[in-house]
């Protein structure tokens, strides 16, 4: 009896500490804004080696000997480039996409530096794990990247990343069933060929609305302005896309029903991105075909469809012991450098703007459709927390589409109540 | 005579009625597994077919499977719950087996509260106290490198006390004149719970065992929540649950289908080498 009470007082005593450790290191990581210093300034004290051990979070495919090793190898030459510091480094996996979820987990005991999707901004900014850069870096990044790509990384004009390429979806065709005419404008795609399109998929099924004029949070940032996918522009897509669907060339590519057409020819273009390049080049061969999104005819009037934008970056944890060295480590690996090691490994479309005017990597078919839609035709998919409504809204209107529950007759209706579906904040 | 034809007639179609919805539901049941089985051996890549059945066979996914470690190291993955499951299996049996014979054999004060706590706190879902776990763990330090290990084999057998009502029943039903004999031959508590309950209650055994050695390979949210960045600590959950992510499922589907198919072979073989004791019982044991 004595011996089990004092184990529980012990583990009760354990988890409040616990618990106070947390808050300790949040108040902690509110104030330490770290300025860092460029590499430049701190060769004076070169002569004594400081020992740091940073964690450093990133994909596997990045910490792999056959696909290039890029992490480990970019880490070690970063160690290389700064004989002031003496740096150990341990690596863990964690995907861009689930650094979310991973860091803000325990932002105490997780990396110093990781890799994220800029979608995941809002959350890893709530679990106060992600730092503000300032100073320098902050500079660096306004410089070597576009505006849009600067802004998918800022919020309340802070930048809280750097970022290292771009993360959209785009158009691969067939050469032989589409001309570089015909990709301009879907519809004259469903009159010659089959097109498969995940519409079911609520960060593809935007694109058609946003065509004709509807809006996300104004331009993405403004959360009171909310969703505006109502009135007539709305209705008018969605009765477009009632059309569409009844269209026998058109597919609604679910479960990899696009890929599988692809590779059997019965369909001849698919919409995804840059991770599926090496699947659909495998499919097509010389008839590999990848461009900027078509424009779709609504009401007589031809229309850019524009996809949900975004990047992915290196942030540096504010729980951080080495903020100056993980600041450093952060801008180091998106460099151009990095970034075009990153491209010749795996393909990883850089952001850069001074390394995208580099014809090997400018002519690259990849590059310029990523590209071309990312300037072109998208919008920067908008991560304000009323944004978390969208997902599941967007999906149910998509699927009464598809079944035939939404129907010329009670389009206005059905646009209606998606609208107020996606403006609902669960009040 | 008409009487007799017609009994027979009317047993011979309810026969032939029970045998068919049997077989609709046997099909029903296999159905999805042996379709697993197919995926796993098709060569055709990606993870739709415009066919339904494979056009051609492969061995080609084990292969990948198991020698493509690139990106997802299955064959570690697969080490790692075996010796988790291993674990679990032999700890949690003991657990279970203790609980339940002190529960069932021994009257002591708090007996009845501890029963009643037990129902309860079984009422609430385990990964409820997941994030709990993870800082306990973690204050400890178990929340890093290796001992990722032992923290999973911790979290998976350290409840499984509270899951003895099954076993616990068991025992009840085992006549207490074979623990008065034995002790009357002056055998301990000790000694009648290993010499006497556990060779007379081998199902309920074989039960446990089975049970506790698939939770490893079936649990995904606390190795998730635990294993965290040490990929190198991964279970097979996680590594399927990965494989169908969009970076890879068009590559992975087929493989894994191949690891839904292996991971139900160290099952399989343990079921196999332990269902003869299920027939074994009570057979035997009180004469008269």
């Amino acid at each position: 009896m004595k011996k089990s009470k004092k184990a529980l007082a012990l583990l009760m005593a354990a988890t409040m500490t616990m618990g106070l450790a947390a808050c300790g290191s949040e108040d902690e990581g509110d104030k330490t804004t770290p300025t860092p210093q460029g590499s430049s300034g701190n060769q004076g004290d070169s002569t004594e080696k400081k020992d740091v051990t940073l964690t450093v979070w990133g994909p596997s495919e990045d910490q792999n000997a056959e696909q290039g090793n890029w992490l480990p190898t970019m880490c070690d030459k970063f160690n290389a480039e700064h004989p002031e510091w003496n740096i150990t480094f341990k690596y863990g996996v964690c995907p861009e996409g689930d650094a979310g979820a991973m860091v803000s987990q325990d932002p105490t005991a997780s990396a110093d530096v990781y890799m994220f999707a800029n979608d995941q901004i809002t959350t890893l900014i709530n679990a106060n794990a992600i730092t503000k850069l300032g100073g320098e870096t902050a500079d660096y990044v306004k410089s070597t990247n576009s505006e849009a790509i600067v802004n998918s990384v800022s919020v309340d004009g802070n930048i809280y990343g750097v970022p290292f390429t771009t993360n959209t979806w785009f158009m691969y065709y067939n050469k032989s069933i589409f001309s570089e005419d015909d990709v301009k404008n879907l519809d004259t795609m469903v009159s010659k060929g089959k097109v498969a399109f995940p519409l079911n998929n609520s960060w593809y099924f935007a694109s058609f609305y946003v065509a004709n004029g509807c809006t996300l949070f104004e331009d993405g940032f403004n959360e009171a302005a909310g969703i505006d996918f109502a009135g007539d522009k709305a209705v008018a897509v969605t009765n477009y896309l009632i059309d569409l669907v009844a269209n026998k060339n058109f597919v609604n590519d679910a479960d990899g029903a696009g890929m599988a057409g692809l590779r059997d020819g019965s369909i001849g273009a698919i919409f995804s991105g840059s991770w599926d390049y090496n699947s659909v080049k495998e499919a097509l061969g010389d008839n590999f075909g990848a461009v900027q999104l078509p424009c779709i005819t609504i009401n007589g009037e031809a229309k850019q469809m524009k996809a949900f934008a975004g990047s992915k970056a290196i942030a540096v944890n504010p729980n951080c012991k080495e903020p100056q060295v993980a600041v450093a480590l952060a801008r180091y690996l998106g460099s151009p450098e990095a970034q075009q090691s990153h491209y010749t490994s795996r393909s990883v479309v850089p952001c850069n703007t001074e390394l995208l005017k580099q014809d090997s990597v400018k002519n690259d078919a990849l590059v310029i459709a990523q590209n071309n839609t990312f300037n072109n035709t998208s919008i920067i998919q908008p991560f304000v927390s009323a944004m978390s409504v969208y997902w599941d809204a967007a999906v149910n209107m998509a699927n009464g589409i598809i079944n035939g529950d939404v129907t010329h007759d009670n389009a206005t209706e059905m646009t209606d109540s998606m609208n107020a579906a996606m403006n609902n904040n669960g009040l | 005579m008409k009487k007799t034809t017609s009994y027979k007639a009317k047993k011979r179609t309810v026969n032939i009625l029970v045998h068919v919805l049997l077989a609709v539901l046997a099909i029903i049941w296999i159905f999805p597994i042996a379709w697993v089985i197919m995926i796993s051996f098709r060569a055709e890549k990606g993870s739709y077919t415009s066919s339904f059945l494979p056009k051609s066979f492969t061995l080609d996914n084990y292969k990948k499977l198991f020698t493509d470690t690139t990106v997802l190291n299955f064959p570690k993955m697969f080490m790692n719950t075996l010796i988790i499951a291993i674990f679990v299996c032999i700890i949690s049996t003991i657990f279970v087996l203790a609980v339940s014979y002190c529960m069932s054999r021994l009257r002591f004060k708090v007996r009845k509260k501890y029963l009643n706590i037990a129902m309860i706190l079984g009422l609430f879902p385990g990964f409820m106290s997941m994030i709990a776990v993870y800082y306990i763990l973690k204050a400890i330090g178990l929340s890093e490198g290796s001992m990722v290990r032992v923290a999973l084999i911790m979290v998976y057998s350290a409840g499984s006390g509270l899951g003895f009502y099954i076993a616990k029943g068991f025992f009840d039903t085992i006549p207490k004149a074979l623990d008065e004999a034995a002790f009357l031959d002056g055998a301990t508590k000790f000694q009648v719970f290993t010499k006497v309950t556990i060779p007379l209650s081998k199902p309920i055994i074989v039960y446990t065992v089975l049970t506790s050695f698939l939770g490893p390979w079936l649990d995904f949210i606390f190795a998730k929540v635990i294993c965290r960045a040490n990929a190198d600590y991964y279970t097979v959950a996680i590594g399927l649950w990965r494989m169908l992510e969009k970076e890879y499922i068009d590559n992975w589907y087929t493989c894994f289908a191949a690891g839904a198919v292996c991971i139900s072979i160290p099952i399989a073989i343990l079921f196999i080498y332990m269902q003869r004791y299920y027939v074994e019982g009570l057979t035997g044991a009180v004469k008269g």
